[in-house]
């Protein structure tokens, strides 16, 4: 315990001596408006709403459609945040604290479902366990004539949960990684076991992990346009697409309201969770716990292990491996000939955006990770707002509001790039905020009491030892870029297609064969960057 | 990156790090579709200096549907004046995808005409150009739609400029707007796939208002209830029977037992499949598998007068604002002309617009059909079929 108290303290010191700085309170402006910036197009959907008459939006708000899509969608987001815990936890532990066997791999294919896009993840699961689907072929010549369906809560949630448990993955690992092990010894030479060692000791310092990888599963079941859709289950994204679909703006409008007060809550809820987090992150160095020997749990560790990432990557790969062989004349069309310019168009995008979400990040990460008061963090909750609104909001505001303000930037590049970095900004802030965490801040000290400038005792000290966690960051913003499809259909330059826009053209049209290719490819190079964020701990 | 011509691009393979044995395979199965370029150019690449001589074997498909065709009749696009300039065009509908290789085959015939393309669902394309003409001006100069709802959403709001009486002229007025504001360039109609092995046509009844006694469909058909056809074909029963007698049909039909999918193409699959023995979806889809599928177990069927026999257009108008307002007509003629609907016929399946040339396959012709006396602009109050449709608990 004393190596706690010990950072504690220089903690402390660090920040009573920054706390008067001039630096602070820069970074507190900057911070705020890029934040401000961020939200300002959300502006549009109170506009919208604040269109209706008083008496016609309580009738909205409380209509019995309304109540039981949010019934559903609150389902929806407990279930898949619930089941993303249950398996990304488990996993995270297996990989970093046991003597799991080939742990190297499993912990690149735990990370790696991440990099398929849900919808195409929703698509693979309704071909291969939809009536008709490859598992129903398997099993008719055995007499098995009906299997239970794929459709609705059950599996939006299993699809959801495959292709986003992958972030508490991610933050449950690096929390583990990083905290002090010499703690759960101290805990088992006290006769604890080591359930209740993990239970006492590990699971309080990792808590904050899971809740922030929990954060980002429950914002993305929230705002997920398309599994819901194709699993056919009625959630807040669909009602408001169909409501734009039908020009009714009004409704559309109250309804996103309405999904954004439920990112609130959602924010609200990990807040709390996450109060302690500050003793969490703390790095101690390499002092990591004892490797706990599975023994004879290694085979249903491994069978575990195995079985989601069959679920996770085999199979979407299998069937779009089955789309590609398929496709005779009738799955192939003219017209939608691949062009090798629509991948450059989206690695363009998807860099761009993860260059200016990085330089974004730094300011509020670092403000909220080092600031002095409780407001210090409000520009970092600030930016998961705009990661909890669908897509297909975000697209539509931009498009009014880029029509009246900013004509010349409409259907450019530098207005889909804001849209990207609105999105996935909160992903950069996140694991650079969790780096600079794990900088102590007595080096900043130190740094400073040699006589450096504040800012570039940051640059000389801080900055290098939180380059992964930056790095990390942009892989991030980089990868969910690249998956991004409803943004992009509505803000892309006309003529100036993705390969998300490709692969949702083409699957539309029926042409299933066509989207094949495309979709292996965004896998794969999504999945380089996934190596980004796994290099990431071997040099923290 | 931004103003990057797509269709300029389209024959052009880069490689790409790792990526390029991929894209290639890409570029492979767009070629062995017969879409894209590719077969065009067995026999019109004999360019001259003012564009390759594109024939009217370079707009007709191939197939065993297509085989033993007549000449089409009607204008021919070497009457019409040539193609000029840069024109940016939004498609609605992933099945407008399909246009891409007519727009294709104009540009090979007329080297200084371009057409930008933005393509995106139908209903969002028109949300989009309504904003864009409310703000105040559109970057479309035409909105070419699988859908006369999303046509007639656009007209509506006053964000489309007129057309040319040559091209409305001929056009069947059931299949244009009665104000002249859209015209229909290829038709859609509604139909009944079924399993040949499993039912007769006989089974299927003339109209959509006896499907749920048939007892030959039961707990056997599908729908995609989600898809912007089906829901323009309970707008029209909305519009001709009501919303009340709308709904109990969509109720009977659930109780009587119905399968929901994601799209008509996999309704149709399913009926050639055998899982189910008919379903509800435009014809095309049909055709489309017995094209891919030689000798599948899959026929064609129409209602009579009422919604289900309801012909849809795809359809294409000029938006207000335009400053290519002489290209954008002289396009319109184009897309009308016996070639282009020749391409209609043969590529996609579709009905085509203009007397002249006939539908392929057995198809009945287009008179030969008994669509229902609605108006198609009125197909764009899509919203209160919506609301139907989830009262229903279909949606």
């Amino acid at each position: 315990m004393g190596t706690k108290d010990r950072y504690e303290r220089l903690r402390e010191q660090a920040t009573t001596s920054e706390r008067d700085s001039s630096p602070h309170t820069l970074l507190a402006v900057v911070s705020l408006a890029i934040s401000l910036l961020l939200l300002a197009p959300l502006v549009w959907v109170f506009l919208r709403a604040g269109e209706i008459e008083f008496a016609r939006a309580v009738e909205l708000l409380t209509s019995d459609t309304t109540v039981s899509v949010t019934l559903n969608t609150l389902a929806l987001v407990t279930g898949v945040t619930v089941a993303s815990i249950l398996i990304g936890v488990p996993l995270a532990i297996l990989t970093a604290q046991t003597d799991l066997p080939f742990k190297r791999f499993w912990t690149i294919t735990s990370a790696l479902p991440l990099v398929v896009p849900s919808y195409i993840g929703a698509f693979a699961f309704v071909s291969a366990f939809g009536p008709r689907g490859v598992l129903a072929d398997l099993l008719s010549p055995l007499g098995i004539e009906q299997i239970p369906t794929i459709y609705g809560l059950h599996g939006a949630i299993l699809v959801l949960t495959l292709f986003t448990y992958p972030y508490v993955f991610l933050t449950t690992r690096a929390s583990l990684l990083s905290f002090d092990g010499t703690v759960v010894e101290a805990a088992r030479t006290l006769n604890h076991t080591r359930w209740e060692a993990f239970r006492r000791v590990t699971l309080p310092q990792i808590a904050p992990g899971i809740a922030a990888g929990a954060l980002l599963v429950a914002l993305y079941a929230l705002s997920d346009f398309g599994t819901p859709a194709i699993m056919q289950y009625d959630v807040f994204t669909r009602m408001i697409y169909n409501e734009f679909g039908a020009r009714r703006l009004d409704y559309a409008s109250v309804l996103s309201m309405l999904l954004l007060v439920m990112a609130l809550g959602i924010l609200a809820v990990e807040s709390r969770l996450s109060a302690g987090r500050d003793g969490a992150y703390v790095s101690s160095g390499s002092r990591r716990p004892g490797l706990i020997e599975l023994g004879y749990w290694k085979a249903p560790a491994l069978l575990f292990c195995g079985a989601i990432a069959s679920l996770c990557l085999v199979l979407p790969i299998g069937i779009l491996l089955q789309w590609l062989l398929r496709s005779g004349t009738g799955y192939s069309g003219g017209g939608f000939a691949f062009e090798a310019a629509y991948a450059w168009n989206s690695v363009g995008l998807a860099a761009a955006a993860a260059a200016i979400c990085v330089v974004a990040a730094l300011p509020i990460a670092y403000l909220s990770a080092r600031g002095t008061s409780g407001v210090s963090s409000l520009p970092e909750r600030a930016t998961y707002v705009g990661y909890a609104v669908p897509g297909v909001v975000l697209g539509l505001a931009l498009v009014y509001l880029g029509l009246r303000y900013v004509p010349f930037l409409y259907q450019s590049v530098i207005l889909l790039v804001f849209a990207y970095v609105i999105r996935f900004l909160p992903q950069a802030v996140g694991t650079t905020e969790s780096s600079i965490l794990q900088v102590d801040p007595g080096y900043i000290e130190a740094a400073r009491s040699l006589g450096y400038h504040p800012l570039s005792a940051f640059r000389k000290v801080v900055l290098p030892l939180v380059a992964p966690g930056i790095a990390a960051g942009a892989a991030l913003v980089f990868l969910t870029t690249m998956k991004e499809l409803p943004a992009t259909l509505m803000l892309r330059p006309t003529g100036f297609e993705t390969f998300v826009t490709y692969i949702w053209l083409v699957q539309g049209a029926g042409y299933y064969g066509q989207a094949a290719v495309p979709a292996l490819v965004l896998v794969g190079l999504s999945g380089l960057s996934m190596l980004v964020i796994l290099r990431r701990e071997d040099t923290s | 990156m931004t103003g990057r011509n797509a269709t300029q691009s389209r024959r052009r393979f880069l490689a790409l790090g790792s990526a390029t044995a991929a894209t290639a395979l890409a570029g492979c199965s767009g070629i062995l579709g017969g879409g894209d370029g590719g077969d065009g150019g067995s026999d019109g690449e004999a360019g001259t200096t003012t564009g390759q001589q594109i024939s009217l074997s370079d707009f007709r498909g191939s197939g065993p549907l297509v085989a033993q065709r007549e000449a089409p009749g009607g204008t021919s696009i070497e009457d019409l004046p040539d193609l000029s300039g840069e024109l940016t065009l939004y498609l609605g509908g992933g099945e407008g995808g399909l246009y891409l290789d007519l727009i294709e085959l104009l540009e090979q015939r007329y080297p200084d005409f371009t057409a930008n393309h933005r393509l995106e669902a139908s209903s969002d394309l028109a949300n989009t150009i309504i904003e864009e003409n409310e703000a105040g001006a559109s970057p479309a100069d035409v909105f070419m739609s699988i859908d006369a709802g999303s046509l007639g959403a656009v007209a509506n709001a006053d964000a489309t400029a007129s057309l040319p009486d040559e091209a409305l002229s001929t056009v069947p007025d059931a299949y244009q707007d009665s104000e002249g504001r859209w015209v229909g360039i290829a038709g859609r109609a509604r139909a009944i796939p079924y399993n040949t092995n499993q039912i007769s046509e006989s089974d299927i009844p003339s109209t959509v208002q006896e499907f749920p006694e048939a007892a030959a469909l039961e707990n056997s058909m599908g729908w995609a209830p989600s898809y912007g056809a089906f829901q323009s074909f309970v707008t029209a029963m909305r519009l001709i029977r009501g919303d009340d007698e709308t709904m109990s049909w969509l109720q009977a039909m659930q109780d009587h037992g119905i399968t929901t999918y994601d799209d008509e193409f996999r309704v149709s699959n399913s009926c050639a499949d055998g899982e189910l023995a008919a379903g509800f979806a435009n014809h095309y889809y049909t055709l489309r598998v017995q094209s891919a599928r030689e000798n599948s177990p899959i026929g064609l069927a129409f209602t009579e007068g009422d919604a289900g026999a309801l012909v849809n257009v795809s359809g294409l108008e000029i938006i207000n604002g335009t400053d290519q307002a002489d290209l954008a007509s002289n396009f319109v003629r184009h897309v009308l002309s016996a070639e282009a609907q020749e391409f209609f016929a043969t590529r996609t399946f579709a009905y085509p617009m203009i007397p002249g040339v006939a539908p392929v396959g057995d198809l009945p012709r287009i008179d030969e059909l008994n669509p229902p006396e609605i108006n198609l602009t009125e197909l764009a109050d899509v919203a209160g079929t919506v609301d139907l449709l989830r009262d229903a608990g279909v949606l």
